[in-house]
C-alpha cells in the first residue's frame, strides 16, 4: 500500500516532500497511469497539514506533467508522455546539467557519477518507452 | 416507589460507569496510556502495568463503595445522586492521576512524529450519514409544525413536566416559549447531532508508519462502527423528541392522559442501544480499531502521537491540523480538533443558540 511519509522536522518543506515522493512513486510505475490520487482534503487530514500545503504540491507536479487535475475527477496519474518537444525537454536537460555540476563540485568524480546515475534509473524501475 | 426507581436507576449507572472505566485502558490504541503517547515498546513494562493496576483496583473499590451508600438510602434519591456525584468527581481526579503518572513516561516532543498519508480512498461513506441528518431534521420540523399548529387550541395553562408514570406533574401558563421551547431545541439538537453524524464518518484516520495498511483498515472498520452508533443513537432521539412534542401537546389539549409507556421505553432503548453499542465498540474493535490492530510495534504518527497537541490527554489542539473529529486518545469515539477555528465557531455557536432559545422561552 503506497504511503506518504512526512518528516516535520526536515529541511525540505512538507509540500516539497509530498511532491518529491509522489514524483518518484510516478516515476518508478508505482503509481500507474490513470490511478486517481486522494482528495487533497483526505491528504491533508492525514498528514495534519494545511489543504494549501498538499494542493501546492498537487498544482506542481500538474505542472511538471505528473498528475491531470480536473474539477470532476481530480487528481489522477498522468500518463507519459509518447514524445517531447524540444522546448519540454531543454529546461529538463539544464536541470540534469545543473545537479550534474552541483555533484561534480562536491568531489564525485565522473565514473561514480555514472554508477549514481545506474542506481537511480534502476530505482526508477527502468521504465522505458519506445 | 418513584423514589425507588430513581435510586435503582443512579446504582445501575454507577455500576455501568464503572464498568466501562474498568475496561478503558485495555482498549486504548497501543503505545498510549491514560492519554499519553509513551510508545509501543514501554506500554508493557513493570511501570505501566502499576499505574494500570491502581487505576482498575481503585475504580472497582469506589464502584462497589458508591453502590452500596446509594443502596443505603434506597429511599433518598438526593442522596443517590449526590453519591453518583462524588463518585464521578473521583473517577476525574483518578484519572488526572493517572495522566500525571503516565505523563512521566512521555516519548521526548522532539523530533516530532512523522505523518503518514496512504493514498487510497477510504471508499465512500455511504448515505447513512447524510440520511441520518435529512431524518433528524425532518423530524424535528414535523415537530415543531405541528405545535405551531396547535397552539391557538390549547388551554391557558399547559403541563410542562412529566413523571416516569408518563403523566404530568407541572404546568406553566401557556405560551410561545413554553410551547415551542422543547421543538426548537429539537431542531437544534437535529442538526448538531446530524452533523456530528456526516462529520465522524470522515474523522481524521490515524495511521502507524510501515505496517502495510493494517492501521488503515482497523481505523476504516472502527469508523465505520462508529458512524453507524452515532446514526442510530440520532434516529432513536429524533423519534423521541417528535413523540414527546406530539403527546406534550396531545396531552394539553386533554387527548392524551400523559406520554405513552412505549415512548419511555424509547428512552430506555436509546440508553440500552448506547451503553450496549459502546461496550461493543470497544471489545470488538478497541479504540480506533485497536483490538484489530493487535499489539503491533509500528508507531503512531502525526496528531495522535504528538504529545505536545494534547491538553491533560483528552482535548486535542492542533491549528495545523484541518480535521474536524479525531480519535480519542482515551475512551471511546472521536473528539473535536479545538485548534481548527471552524470547530470552536460551531461548538460556540451551538451552545449560544440553545442557550438563548432556552432564556427566550424563560423569560
Amino acid at each position: 500500500m503506497q504511503a506518504l511519509v512526512i518528516d516535520p522536522a526536515a529541511h525540505e518543506p512538507v509540500y516539497g516532500q509530498i511532491a518529491r515522493q509522489l514524483r518518484e512513486a510516478i516515476a518508478s510505475g508505482t503509481l500507474a497511469p490513470g490511478r486517481a490520487l486522494p482528495a487533497v482534503r483526505t491528504v491533508a487530514g492525514d498528514l495534519g497539514v494545511n489543504l494549501n500545503t498538499v494542493a501546492r504540491a498537487y498544482r506542481q507536479l500538474q505542472d511538471e506533467g505528473f498528475l491531470e487535475i480536473t474539477e470532476r475527477a481530480g487528481a489522477r496519474v498522468a500518463a507519459p508522455s509518447e514524445g517531447s518537444s524540444r522546448e519540454r525537454l531543454d529546461p529538463l536537460r539544464r536541470d540534469l546539467r545543473t545537479a550534474l555540476a552541483r555533484l561534480r563540485q562536491a568531489g564525485v568524480p565522473v565514473p561514480d557519477l555514472k554508477k549514481m546515475l545506474e542506481a537511480e534509473l534502476a530505482a526508477l524501475g527502468g521504465r522505458r518507452r519506445g | 416507589m418513584e423514589g425507588t426507581a430513581v435510586v435503582w436507576i443512579v446504582a445501575l449507572e454507577t455500576v455501568l460507569a464503572g464498568a466501562l472505566h474498568l475496561f478503558l485502558p485495555r482498549i486504548a490504541r497501543h503505545g498510549l496510556l491514560f492519554g499519553v503517547y509513551i510508545g509501543e515498546e514501554r506500554v508493557q513494562s513493570e511501570v505501566t502495568s502499576r499505574i494500570r493496576r491502581a487505576w482498575s483496583r481503585t475504580v472497582l473499590a469506589g464502584t462497589v463503595v458508591t453502590v452500596a451508600l446509594q443502596l443505603l438510602f434506597l429511599r433518598r434519591p438526593p442522596v443517590a445522586i449526590a453519591c453518583l456525584g462524588v463518585y464521578l468527581t473521583g473517577l476525574v481526579g483518578l484519572y488526572l492521576w493517572a495522566y500525571l503518572s503516565a505523563k512521566k513516561l512521555a516519548l521526548p516532543a522532539s523530533p516530532p512524529p512523522p505523518a503518514v498519508a496512504i493514498l487510497e480512498e477510504d471508499g465512500s461513506a455511504g448515505l447513512l450519514p447524510h440520511l441520518t441528518l435529512v431524518f433528524a431534521v425532518v423530524c424535528s420540523l414535523l415537530g415543531l409544525a405541528y405545535a405551531a399548529a396547535a397552539y391557538p387550541s390549547l388551554p391557558a395553562q399547559i403541563p410542562t413536566h412529566f413523571g416516569f408514570s408518563g403523566a404530568p406533574d407541572a404546568w406553566n401558563p401557556k405560551s410561545p416559549g413554553t410551547v415551542l421551547l422543547l421543538p426548537i431545541l429539537g431542531v437544534i439538537q437535529a442538526f448538531g447531532l446530524g452533523l456530528v453524524c456526516v462529520l465522524v464518518s470522515h474523522a481524521k484516520r490515524a495511521l502507524r508508519l510501515g505496517d502495510g495498511g493494517a492501521s488503515l483498515r482497523a481505523q476504516l472498520a472502527f469508523r465505520r462502527a462508529v458512524t453507524r452508533f452515532v446514526c442510530g443513537v440520532t434516529w432513536i432521539v429524533s423519534v423521541m423528541f417528535l413523540l414527546v412534542t406530539v403527546f406534550s401537546i396531545r396531552t394539553a389539549q386533554g387527548t392524551s392522559a400523559g406520554i405513552p409507556i412505549a415512548v419511555l421505553a424509547l428512552a430506555g432503548l436509546m440508553i440500552l442501544v448506547s451503553l450496549g453499542s459502546i461496550v461493543v465498540l470497544g471489545l470488538r474493535y478497541g479504540q480506533g480499531g485497536a483490538r484489530l490492530e493487535g499489539p503491533t510495534k509500528a508507531p503512531l504518527t502525526d496528531g495522535l502521537a504528538d504529545n505536545r497537541y494534547w491538553v491533560l490527554g483528552m482535548f486535542y489542539v492542533n491549528p495545523s491540523d484541518p480535521s474536524v473529529m479525531v480519535e480519542r486518545r482515551f475512551g471511546i469515539g472521536y473528539t473535536v480538533n479545538l485548534g481548527n477555528w471552524k470547530v470552536v465557531a460551531g461548538l460556540a455557536g451551538f451552545l449560544l443558540l440553545t442557550l438563548g432559545v432556552t432564556l427566550l422561552a424563560v423569560l
